[in-house]
């Protein structure tokens, strides 16, 4: 005799994404035997609803998730102004002395529009 | 034939593409409702829901096909699909057979082998027959197998990945497989098949001829066969042809529970 | 987070008292946190019954699948009774993680309902005889069922909460499902009515059963302390049974059709519902495997399970045939 089925239940992580062009997100999880029966049951199981544009399936085992105790190695001080923009809010005022305007997000990420202009 | 309109003032042209979309709604509606009756009952939780999707998209191809008949002049499409004999009826023998020993709600001793192996060569089987009908003489139906025809890429995808794994897994498996695949090709033919008016409906146009149907299907499975440590036995149609009407007890059972409600006053609004 | 401390150097007692501090500033629980084992098996309770009553409620309704009146109510049905399986598989995974530091899988939560040792809800060990429980079903044992699972969108356990999020989303097409069917019948022929009412009188004691005693000296146990403690739910069964009654009773009337209970009435200075006590002796009796419907139901999920035995078998990665 074998296991009675007991390993049948293998843990499948599911991810999808919505649309062509946009990151996968994670779903749920359900049991399969292996991946090929995981990807099948993904859509019907968790996204029977929405529209979906690709799926992956993952081995439970394979995801290193962090313990309650690493948790605690994600907090940091709020003292990084110099990694964002809030730190070099002053510009904006010298800029206006030299009559140009700061290059804000805004107006950075307005570059790679279409060029109709 | 753009519209039903056109396809009433042809006398000829109406009998054929009526028999046809019989044979696909009959089908697909029969076993959907075999299908239906799985639920709940699958090997495990998760394919249950799979599977209740794949029955959901088989009878809603099967109301697509009904309403096609309803525009034709044939009447009502839930009395098609609740009201008529089994006489009346065009699909295959093979897609009435009962899932196994037992009853839907009492000790179903449903098999699990044979429900692979029949969906997954009637999915294959429809395919087939889908793509052909995508350049259909009859607009409607043409429009309607573009649309039908997204659908089946999962439910193919769905059943020959189980089968492809049953038959080559370990245990009981593949003799049982085995036993599904012997089962189902007796009455295999009986899908493949147009029917006597099948000829007719390729000289119009409405498909492609059933010879030419029936090898695309056989060229289908020996990819799928080929790797495969058994080979497809011959098809046949041993318990004859469902498209003239020839049915079993199976489908009498199925029709009395399906109609059950409907019977109680077909009139009333459900 | 109020944690910066090693986990592991905490005594029992702090970690449970700053469990109760992340639960009551509203932080949720995730699997692998660290959790009072009163609080892991509450959830195990809570959550393996609730999964197994969505699995044992699809075979009252699964009655009903392959007979549906209509094409649209066949498909309307099957979509229905699929999710009930689909709203099983997502809280069956939430309680087997749960139950996996026990060495439990699925496996044993089967095993469990089959010996009678995981219970199910009282109402899916009714028949349901007609179309019209069919209606019901769909009606009000989901619209009690929506009450008492949007009283846990914010329980304190993160997967249960996302589990719910996902499924009170999917019960609103439930509750219009039943809606439309029982509306169909109302606005039919007179024996269309009939089975209305019909299920309604059959379900009524049932339906006040669902949401479990007012309190543990009715039945002599009740979770309902516990889990209020521990943020999973927020009011009492009785609250609960109050505001099913404050949606639905309008609504059944307003069809033309009766409860069958000439003692209820609503008392507007306690402002609460008066109705006549169902009978909570046959309520533990039903929820112990002996009601009308609870052997031939376990005999079905039995027969099933065993029937596919060899699927699993077959599919195991580690089963190789001795």
């Amino acid at each position: 005799m074998t296991n009675n089925g007991r390993e049948f239940y293998q843990e499948f992580e599911v991810f999808s994404s919505k649309s062509n062009g946009e990151q996968v997100q994670h779903q749920f999880s359900l049991l399969a035997p292996n991946e090929e029966i995981a990807l099948v049951m993904a859509q019907e199981n968790f996204m029977r609803r929405q529209p979906v544009a690709d799926i992956w399936v993952v081995k439970r085992s394979n995801v290193r998730k962090m313990t309650q105790e690493e948790k605690g190695s994600l907090q940091r001080l709020d003292n990084k102004e110099y990694r964002t923009t809030k730190g070099y809010g002053y510009l904006k005022k010298k800029w206006r002395h030299y009559e140009q305007n700061i290059l804000d997000e805004k107006e950075i990420l307005s570059w790679g529009g279409d060029d109709k202009k | 034939m753009k519209s039903a309109q056109e396809a009433q003032a042809d006398p000829k042209y109406k009998t054929a593409v009526t028999e046809l979309l019989y044979q696909l709604a009959d089908d697909d509606f029969i076993i959907a409702f075999r299908g239906s009756e799985w639920l709940g009952l699958a090997p495990h939780i998760e394919e249950d829901v799979a599977f209740s999707s794949i029955n959901q998209d088989t009878m809603g191809h099967a109301a697509i096909y009904y309403q096609l008949l309803e525009a034709l002049g044939e009447g009502d499409a839930d009395a098609l699909a609740h009201d008529r004999e089994a006489g009346q009826r065009k699909n295959a023998i093979l897609l009435e057979e009962v899932n196994g020993p037992g009853h839907y709600l009492k000790k179903p001793l449903y098999d699990w082998a044979f429900a692979v192996v029949r969906h997954y060569f009637y999915a294959q089987a429809k395919k087939v027959r889908i793509e052909s009908l995508k350049n259909s003489s009859y607009q409607p139906l043409a429009d309607a197998a573009v649309k039908i025809n997204m659908e089946l890429y999962y439910h193919l995808l769905h059943w020959k990945t189980w089968f492809t794994q049953l038959v080559t897994a370990k245990g009981e498996a593949p003799e049982r497989m085995k036993n599904a695949i012997d089962k189902v090709c007796e009455d295999m033919e009986g899908v493949l098949t147009l029917g006597p008016k099948g000829a007719n409906m390729a000289a119009l146009g409405l498909i492609e001829e059933e010879k030419l149907l029936t090898q695309r299907w056989h060229n289908e499975m020996e990819k799928v066969f080929e790797p495969l440590p058994i080979s497809l036995p011959p098809v046949q149609a041993k318990r004859g042809n469902g498209r003239e009407g020839v049915h079993t007890e199976d489908l009498n059972s199925a029709l009395a529970t399906l109609g059950e409600v409907y019977k109680q006053d077909p009139v009333a609004s459900w | 987070m109020s944690t910066t401390l090693s986990y592991d150097r905490l005594s029992e007692e702090e970690k449970h008292s700053q469990f109760m501090e992340r639960i009551e500033s509203g932080e949720k629980i995730e699997a692998d946190d660290w959790m009072p084992k009163d609080y892991r098996m509450t959830l195990i309770k809570l959550i393996s019954m609730h999964g197994i009553s969505e699995i044992m409620g699809a075979l009252p309704e699964k009655e009903w699948v392959p007979k549906a009146p209509s094409l649209r109510r066949k498909l309307g049905i099957m979509a229905k009774v699929q999710d009930e399986m689909g709203h099983g598989q997502l809280l069956l995974r939430v309680a087997e993680d749960l139950m996996k530091p026990m060495g439990k899988t699925r496996e044993e939560i089967m095993q469990d309902l089959f010996r009678g040792d995981l219970k199910f809800h009282n109402v899916f060990h009714m028949p349901a005889p007609t179309w019209g429980d069919a209606g019901l079903i769909g009606w009000l044992v989901d619209g009690a069922a929506i009450i008492t699972q949007t009283n846990m969108l914010k329980a304190s356990y993160g997967p249960y909460a996302r589990a719910l999020k996902r499924i009170c989303a999917e019960e609103v097409f439930h509750a219009q499902h039943g809606e439309a069917i029982i509306m169909a019948l109302a606005e039919g022929t007179e024996e269309q009515r009939a089975l209305i009412q019909d299920a309604i009188d059959r379900w009524w004691e049932s339906l006040l059963m669902f949401f479990g005693p007012a309190s543990a000296t009715t039945t002599g146990t009740s979770k309902q302390d516990t889990t209020i403690k521990y943020r999973i739910r927020t009011k009492t069964n009785e609250e609960l049974r109050q505001a099913f009654l404050d949606k639905y009773i309008p609504r059944v009337l307003s069809l033309g059709l009766t409860i069958p209970d000439e003692t209820l009435h609503y008392d507007k200075e306690k402002q609460q519902w008066v109705y006549q006590q169902p009978d909570w002796n046959e309520f533990k009796n039903i929820v112990r495997n002996n009601g009308p419907k609870s052997k031939d139901r376990l005999d079905l999920r039995i027969t099933a399970y065993e029937n596919n035995a060899w699927v699993r078998e077959a599919l195991s990665p580690d089963g190789a045939v001795v």
